[in-house]
């Protein structure tokens, strides 16, 4: 879905907000790259615990690389995932496991999504995403 | 002359904090209110000053601590209009009050009875009768109330000679509406049943008299009206806590204790087991104290005049679905539709202001309105009519970024 460029160029929109309201901006124009799920795709099977909004992540894995797929009925969260998955998409689980996401997540300025609230499930999809 | 609500901001030095580059506007106050300073210096001159243990020790400390914490009773007994301070339990809030109640209550059920609660619930007046219930053999039933607070059906016939407890909200805390509560507690009584009435949204707000209401049970937090977290309060009338089973037991609510038996100490004691929140009584008295230092109509006035504000401004957006009452309510519920509430408390928050967005602990209320949750504004007597304005000049902002152009 993206590679090492558009990784970049996520990472350079996202460290270039001054404040909450612009990274809020960034989220809403990022999440129009996020491709939809379909509704069949939209199971409980894949449904991320934890999150207020709804949260569907698919994790495909063929020679050892892993590919994913994931929606969410919030915006916000849409462009959050863009930010996610984009450090993760292609890589094998040794290489994202040595990832330390929350770390690059706080970078980005979006540690306010990582604090733990009821309302707040991007540690859970980090954890999912990071699963053996 | 209008209430103006800066004569007490001053008194709540947390409003004048910056959020996120914006001065704060705090509108989630149904979900918690702030504290004035009346109430902190209250908490911390008990520390400085009274602290010791309780109805225990016969020395200088311990007397003074008593005293206080029994006159925070006596005061919390004239906020409702109890007739005897031994009438007012202690608890950590609603919830833990309506547990004492269900616990207690447990020994006269029996299967077949019926609980009867109304569809505007909060699941702290919802989750402890269903649990009652399940272990009873007790049927729950639930009083489908509209959203203007209103009936649907003929009433009457939820009660019924088997309705052995009638619980109800006094004003519901996700859409705000008040609850035909006078006229539901009278069908109640007529069963003969044990009534309780949660007032957690009410007590801010209303000026509450439970002789006058005539309910059995009657429980709030101290947290929603100006007093600390952790402390909140159950009436009963006296046959009524009598035949409560302590559902906790230990020290303090003892008479006499030996290997073969213990004795129970008497009302209100018998019912509060263990050390209590001694500076949450005496907070919470002084937050009683704050509120009838009050001309509290006024108050009531002003909360409502800055929700029914907020309707008529946001009533006419086509894409706004409001589901509290024009009037005569201190908060503004919405939703709009093909916007997530949490996309639309993101850009409120990354302006300074709170509100909160979900299902406000009434996930069977959102069910019936059709909806995950909604996006909930709630007043308190600081909140001034220019930050109602800019919740609505925000919201709207909010809306225009968030509307889908996919």
């Amino acid at each position: 879905m993206t590679n090492s460029n558009q990784t970049l160029a996520i990472k350079e929109q996202l460290q270039a907000c001054r404040s909450k309201e612009e990274t809020f901006k960034t989220l809403v124009t990022l999440s129009k790259k996020l491709p939809r799920l379909s509704a069949e795709e939209k199971i409980e099977e894949y449904k991320v615990k934890g999150c207020e909004s709804a949260v569907w992540l698919i994790t495909e894995e063929t020679n050892n690389i892993r590919h994913f797929k994931a929606d969410s009925d919030a915006k916000l969260m849409r462009g959050v995932l863009v930010a996610v998955l984009s450090l993760v998409e292609g890589k094998t689980i040794a290489e994202i496991q040595a990832i330390e996401l929350t770390n690059k997540l706080v970078e980005l300025n979006l540690s306010s999504y990582l604090t733990s609230s009821r309302t707040n499930g991007v540690l859970a999809i980090l954890k999912k995403i990071a699963s053996n | 002359m209008a209430f103006d609500p800066s004569s007490l901001r001053h008194l709540f030095p947390i409003l004048s904090l910056q959020a996120n580059d914006h001065p704060l506007i705090y509108l989630d106050n149904a979900a918690t209110t702030q504290k004035p300073l009346l109430v902190l210096d209250a908490i911390q001159h008990y520390y400085r000053n009274n602290n010791a243990n309780v109805h225990r020790g016969a020395h200088f400390l311990s007397n003074r601590a008593t005293n206080h914490f029994e006159q925070a009773r006596e005061t919390i007994a004239r906020f409702i209009n109890a007739p005897e301070q031994s009438h007012v339990i202690w608890s950590k809030g609603t919830t833990e009050a309506i547990n004492i109640v269900a616990f207690g209550l447990e020994h006269l059920l029996e299967k077949g009875d019926e609980i009867l609660i109304t569809s505007l619930e909060h699941h702290a007046n919802l989750v402890p009768w269903q649990q009652l219930a399940f272990r009873t053999g007790a049927r729950l039933r639930v009083l489908p109330l509209t959203s203007n607070g209103e009936w649907e059906d003929e009433f009457s016939q939820y009660f019924s000679h088997r309705t052995r407890i009638f619980a109800a909200t006094q004003v519901s805390n996700a859409i705000g509406v008040s609850t035909p509560l006078q006229m539901m507690l009278n069908y109640a009584k007529q069963q003969g049943a044990f009534t309780l009435v949660d007032g957690a949204q009410a007590v801010a707000h209303y000026s509450v008299d439970v002789q006058a209401l005539d309910c059995d049970f009657y429980v709030f937090s101290g947290h929603k009206m100006y007093g600390p977290t952790g402390i909140g309060a159950l009436y009963g009338k006296n046959h009524a806590l009598e035949v409560l089973i302590p559902y906790q037991t230990g020290g303090e609510m003892v008479r006499k204790v030996s290997y073969q038996a213990t004795e129970f100490n008497i009302l209100p004691y018998r019912l509060e087991a263990g050390t209590p929140n001694i500076e949450g009584a005496i907070g919470l008295a002084a937050a009683c104290d704050f509120l009838c230092n009050q001309d509290r109509s006024a108050l009531l006035k002003w909360e409502q005049s800055l929700a029914s504000h907020v309707y008529s401004r946001l009533h006419r957006e086509t894409n706004i679905e409001i589901y509290s009452p024009e009037k005569n309510t201190t908060l503004v519920s919405l939703s709009v539709p093909n916007i997530h509430i949490l996309d639309l408390n993101a850009y409120l928050d990354s302006q300074g202001i709170g509100v909160r967005a979900g299902s406000h602990c009434a996930q069977p209320l959102m069910a019936q309105l059709g909806v995950v949750g909604t996006l909930r504004a709630s007043f308190a007597c600081y909140n001034t009519m220019e930050e109602a304005d800019r919740f609505c000049n925000v919201l709207l902002e909010a809306i225009d970024l968030l509307l889908d152009d996919e």
